[in-house]
């Protein structure tokens, strides 16, 4: 039996339904027995066609677009958008603003690593971890709420600055869910971290050539977890970064382990970043703004703007012919060379138990790569 | 040399000394733009990334300049050691669009590849295997076309949801309540 | 080797034996929404004006605008409400943040499944009028989406418009008539408070979009007076616009000012096509905006038009009534110079009644028009308003206009609240004169223009609020001062407007060179004979005349003041423009 199952070449397809990944992606495997011989990635399942929806809509429309185009992570979408046409247009941001869109997007990479963590130990087979940490997410969810009126999806950063003020006594519930979560993570750490068969699953799996990285357009955590340090808020400060303490967290191995620690590490970073945008916030107004929406029309230009995203670089390339509505809006996701041309490589060897487990450490979003 | 600018007018120096044709202007910080005719195109980007090292293809993008009629390709690229984002832009003839791939350069191209492909209808020349990446089985217009209109598309391949023909246009309800109508000199020019 | 650490580890577990849990506890405790929480939407439909704005800013198309029982169109209202599909919208609330007038809100509520997809479509606030109390993401004033504030004005000064009577009002430069269209909405509801219901989005549309050529073409359409317009309308398509609910409305005046300022010579731009000559004769006695309306798209139409004036200029009231530093002499000649150009032949000089016969013009042309306006002023009433100095707005405005010379003296007052009032007060400080205005009633219960009353204030006009004229003394057979008591306000029994009553005793006398008398005015009809007269149906000094502009007698079409109660220009052009509907319809029977 085993010798037929050595020899015989089985195609697998993996997906569309996912147990590694938000959103549906299908990957073909060659395999012989239990190791991959080679793969493929099939996209397709959740092409919405954003970028050509927001060709024919007024540039303020497409606020409500782009947060769609990542679900578990929608403000840097928002940010990047509103930070491309604040540059094209010249157009300045209040300062309070500026703080507020750092907390936001600092919240926003907590909410995310807690959903991976959900991921990545289920994808493991630990299945406690998911159901303590989706629920953790969800304090950071009502924050959402109560700043913006939506839990997921936020339309609350846009050109100018963001749509509403704190409320009163926000800055407070915030400390609170922070020094929830900071207590929690021993707990997190017990469970996931330091788990031995966490351990034994995730160390020296999934290795990328430490080499070759910056090369293959690998970005964030995954690059940081081959103990090079790239962040995007170092590289190219936006809003706050550069008025806040803060160290690039990488750690070696090139693996699912180091990549998780890095993850881990920025979880507790993020929210010392948070209480420091707390203690620094100014005040004054959180809104520059612009034309009457119906007739706003952006000077012609183009702009590339980033942010470090909870799974690496997230770009925009917006640009605009001067008229009403977007001339081409190009999202750059980190999943897209991520769950594509890397995963293709590190697909090569590796066994179809791990291939969901090396998935979700990478950060895959399918939603990103279609748009 | 202005100080504000060191770098980027340092790289913009290295790159016209090579390239003469290469038309750089520097954006602001971090940000330089270069117009680049299509011939010579990977020789070009792999200049840049072998001894300029920019090396993170950051990503490839197509602008359809419908009135021109020509696309746009231009290629992201990013230096981790200067902190500087090059853009390199491509105009290509809308009619017949060509363009060298350069995934021998970076892998990761070859996807981005695929996709101006499979969505604006350019062909790359050495490219390692050119198939579908999203649209499966896909045979009207490269829907990022300008021309593509998703209306029109809409229209012919789904139904309308019934029980909202009632709505009305404010302007013309308005026209109507006072019996005048509203001429069109916007599109009678 | 054993792992102590491990073996103690699985223990520490038993710390959430005491534990709240964060999951479903049982019974259900119903968690509330926070604050801003964006639900199914709620309208308050009293509030709401139905500009279609909501539907308007929905990128997914989920907002219907259509027509509700209940819910009558009005001036300022389209009398359409929003109806949202539930199964489209994604909640993002720019339609709250675009409402001009705040009615539109988003609620706490959340829930809603059915297989039936019309229970997806929802009126908000007809549909769901429990739900005003869970209204929960509204309109932020520090973060509004629309711009409330109007670009400014630029004007010459008060101090130093007195001196002259150079033009008050400068005109928006390029940036600024962009960056004020730019806030126009596209709703249209301006439309159904212009009398002449002119193509008010579509212009200033134009306009942002630095497109002045169509705008003017849409100006045009259906005023052939826009210049004027543009610098002396009522503008009540102001005073119903979207915007100025929480906001300033739209310039749409100076707008539609801009646009035409933008080209000396119109026929340029439009390229009037002029249709081959009917053969039809059209007489048109009074050059004013009714008259020349009607006497432009008359032309248009092939009609061969004759228009007679008594004055020496076209124009009528905008001619000899208002004072030039509101509307320039050469922006009138500019827009009579464009009418002769498409063939309106004007006869000046000529009264008709005494330079030539009613039935004269009647026989020679196939109909009449009359646009003869309110030349004739209400005397006051008063003791002593004979004496000499004591004088007519009117006339004294004509006078000046005319370029006669009028020795009003050191010392003037101005009797009435109106446009004519003020614009005989502000004439009068030009010349040099302090300037007292006598008003019945309060400020605030001024039918003259805000901006006119501000403007005259900041010239330095006196104004005298409750003042009511009692005797104008004289000395000489000349006036000396004239008497006037205050009154009070007393609230109608009859629910109409407070009225003023004397105060006992409270008298003063104030010493003036000259009285002006500026209480209205009415239409003199003197030039027709008799048996036009008796056929004529006049009601408290108008003609009566149906849709289209036509007397009880057939032949005979009249506009303007002389016709309809609201007395502007606006007014006239819009008589104007149906009277051509009205003599086509008669002569050629289309």
């Amino acid at each position: 039996m085993s010798e037929i199952m050595q020899e015989k070449e089985t195609t697998l397809y993996l997906g569309p339904q996912h147990p590694g990944i938000t959103g549906n992606m299908m990957i073909e495997l060659k395999v012989t027995g239990d190791t991959v011989q080679r793969g493929r990635t099939h996209v397709g399942y959740l092409h919405r066609g954003f970028e050509k929806l927001m060709e024919e809509r007024l540039w303020m429309q497409c606020f409500p677009i782009v947060c769609r185009i990542c679900v578990p992570e929608p403000d840097p979408n928002e940010e990047n958008l509103a930070r491309g046409i604040e540059e094209i247009e010249g157009r300045e941001v209040p300062e309070r603003a500026k703080y507020i869109r750092t907390m936001v997007l600092e919240l926003s990479r907590m909410a995310t690593y807690l959903l991976w963590m959900g991921g990545q130990s289920g994808s493991a087979g630990l299945y406690t971890m998911p159901q303590w940490t989706v629920g953790d997410r969800d304090y950071i969810i009502d924050l959402f709420e109560e700043l913006t009126g939506g839990r997921v999806y936020h339309m609350y950063i846009w050109a100018g600055g963001v749509r509403r003020d704190l409320p009163d006594g926000f800055a407070g519930r915030v400390r609170k869910v922070l020094d929830y979560l900071e207590e929690r993570l021993t707990d997190y750490d017990r469970l996931l971290f330091e788990n031995a068969v966490f351990l034994k699953r995730a160390q020296g799996v999934g290795i990328i050539d430490k080499n070759k990285a910056e090369e293959w357009g690998v970005v964030g955590p995954p690059l940081r977890g081959c103990g090079i340090a790239h962040d995007v808020r170092k590289d190219e400060p936006y809003e706050v970064y550069d008025k806040l303490d803060w160290e690039v967290i990488t750690h070696e191995g090139s693996d699912v382990y180091s990549r998780a620690m890095v993850r881990r590490k920025e979880f507790e970073q993020s929210i010392s970043i948070v209480r420091q945008v707390l203690d620094k916030m100014p005040e004054g107004p959180v809104y520059n703004p612009g034309p009457n929406p119906l007739k706003w029309k952006v000077p012609a230009g183009d702009a590339y703007v980033r942010t470090e995203s909870a799974r690496g670089e997230f770009g925009y390339y917006v640009v605009s012919d001067g008229s009403l509505k977007p001339r081409r809006v190009h999202v750059r996701g980190p999943a897209y060379v991520h769950g594509v041309s890397l995963l293709e490589k590190m697909l090569k060897g590796m066994n179809i138990a791990d291939v969901s487990f090396i998935m979700n450490s990478l950060g895959t979003c399918p939603p990103e790569i279609e748009r | 040399m202005s100080t504000q600018f060191a770098i980027e007018e340092e790289l913009k120096q290295s790159i016209n000394n090579a390239f003469r044709s290469a038309k750089v202007t520097i954006k602001r910080q971090g940000r330089i733009n270069v117009e680049f005719r299509s011939g010579i195109l990977p020789a070009f980007v792999s200049y840049l990334k072998e001894y300029l090292d920019f090396k993170h293809l950051v990503m490839m993008s197509c602008v359809d300049w419908l009135e021109d009629n020509e696309f746009e390709i231009v290629y992201h690229l990013w230096s981790y050691d200067h902190k500087v984002h090059i853009m390199v832009k491509v105009r290509l003839d809308r009619e017949k669009p060509v363009m060298q791939s350069i995934s021998k350069l970076w892998d990761q191209a070859e996807t981005y590849e695929r996709e101006i492909h499979e969505m604006n209808g350019v062909e790359f020349e050495g490219h390692p295997g050119m198939r579908d990446f999203i649209l499966e089985d896909w045979e009207d217009l490269p829907p990022m076309r300008r021309d593509f209109k998703t209306r029109e598309f809409v229209d012919k391949t789904y139904e309308w949801r019934t029980g909202r023909e009632d709505k009305q246009d404010v302007r013309e309800t308005i026209a109507k309540q006072y019996d005048t109508e509203v001429p069109d000199f916007k599109n009678s020019k | 080797m054993m792992n102590i650490k491990g073996a103690l580890v699985p223990f520490s577990a038993l710390k959430f034996l005491g534990k709240k849990p964060h999951t479903v506890r049982y019974p259900l405790e119903k968690k509330d929404t926070a604050q801003r929480y964006r639900g199914f939407h709620f309208n308050d439909l009293e509030e709401c004006i139905g500009c279609g704005t909501c539907s308007t800013i929905c990128q997914n198309e989920a907002i219907d605008m259509i027509q509700l029982d209940g819910v009558e169109a009005a001036k300022g209202d389209s009398g359409l409400r929003p109806r949202v599909d539930n199964g489209r919208c994604c909640w993002c609330g720019l339609c709250v943040d675009m409402c001009p007038t705040g009615s539109l809100s988003l609620t706490d509520q959340y829930l809603h499944t059915s297989p039936d997809p019309d229970s997806y479509l929802l009126i908000p606030g007809k549909d769901n009028p429990e739900m005003k109390e869970n209204i929960s993401f509204v309109k932020s004033d520090s973060e509004p989406l629309l711009q409330f504030d109007r670009v400014p004005m630029r004007e010459l000064d008060g101090a130093e418009r007195v001196k002259s009577f150079a033009e008050v009002v400068l005109g928006y430069m390029q940036e600024e008539a962009r960056a004020e269209a730019t806030r126009c909405v596209d709703c249209g509801l301006c439309v159904t408070a212009c009398p002449d219901h002119m193509h008010i989005p579509e212009y200033i549309g134009a306009i942002a979009d630095a497109d002045d050529e169509t705008a003017l073409k849409y100006i045009y359409d259906n005023n052939p007076l826009p210049e004027m317009c543009g610098k002396v309308c009522t503008r009540q398509c102001e005073t119903v616009c979207a915007i100025g609910h929480l906001g300033e409305p739209i310039a749409i005046r100076w707008l539609k000012r801009f646009a035409t300022e933008q080209f000396p010579d119109p026929a340029a731009i439009l390229n009037p096509v002029i249709a081959e000559s009917n053969g039809k004769k059209v007489g048109i006695i009074g050059g004013g905006p009714a008259g020349l309306s009607a006497g432009y798209y008359l032309a248009l139409r092939g009609f061969d038009i004759t228009i007679y004036e008594a004055l020496p200029k076209m124009g009528g009231m905008t001619y000899a009534g208002i004072p030039k530093y509101r509307f320039p002499e050469d922006s009138l000649d500019k827009q009579i110079g464009y009418m002769e150009k498409v063939g309106v032949k004007m006869v000046n000089n000529t009264r008709v009644g005494k330079d030539i016969s009613f039935d004269k013009i009647r026989k020679e042309n196939d109909a009449v028009f009359v646009g003869i306006g309110f030349h004739i002023p209400y005397t006051l009433g008063l003791t002593g308003e004979d004496l000499e100095n004591s004088i007519q707005a009117v006339d004294f405005l004509r006078d000046v206009n005319l370029g006669k010379s009028v020795d009003i003296g050191k010392k003037v007052v101005v009797i009435g609240g109106g446009n004519v009032a003020i614009d005989a007060a502000r004439v009068s400080r030009r010349l040099g004169a302090e300037v007292t205005i006598l008003y019945r009633r309060r400020v605030q219960d001024m039918p003259a223009d805000w901006e006119e009353i501000e403007g005259a204030e900041d010239e330095g006009v006196h104004i005298v609020p409750q003042g009511i004229p009692l005797e104008v003394i004289g000395n000489n057979g000349k006036v000396k001062s004239i008497k006037y008591g205050m009154a009070e306000m007393v609230a109608d029994d009859k629910g109409g407007r407070p009225r003023p009553v004397l105060i006992e005793g409270d008298e003063h006398i104030l010493e003036v060179d000259t009285v002006i008398g500026a209480i209205g005015q009415e239409a003199d009809y003197s030039f027709l004979p008799k048996e036009v007269m008796d056929e004529l149906k006049i009601e408290r000094g108008r003609m009566v005349v149906n849709e289209l502009k036509q007397t009880s007698i057939p032949d005979i079409f009249a506009g303007g003041d002389s016709v309809n109660r609201t007395a502007d220009a606006i007014s006239a052009i819009a008589d104007g423009v149906k009277a051509v509907e009205g003599i086509t319809h008669y002569l050629l029977d289309e």
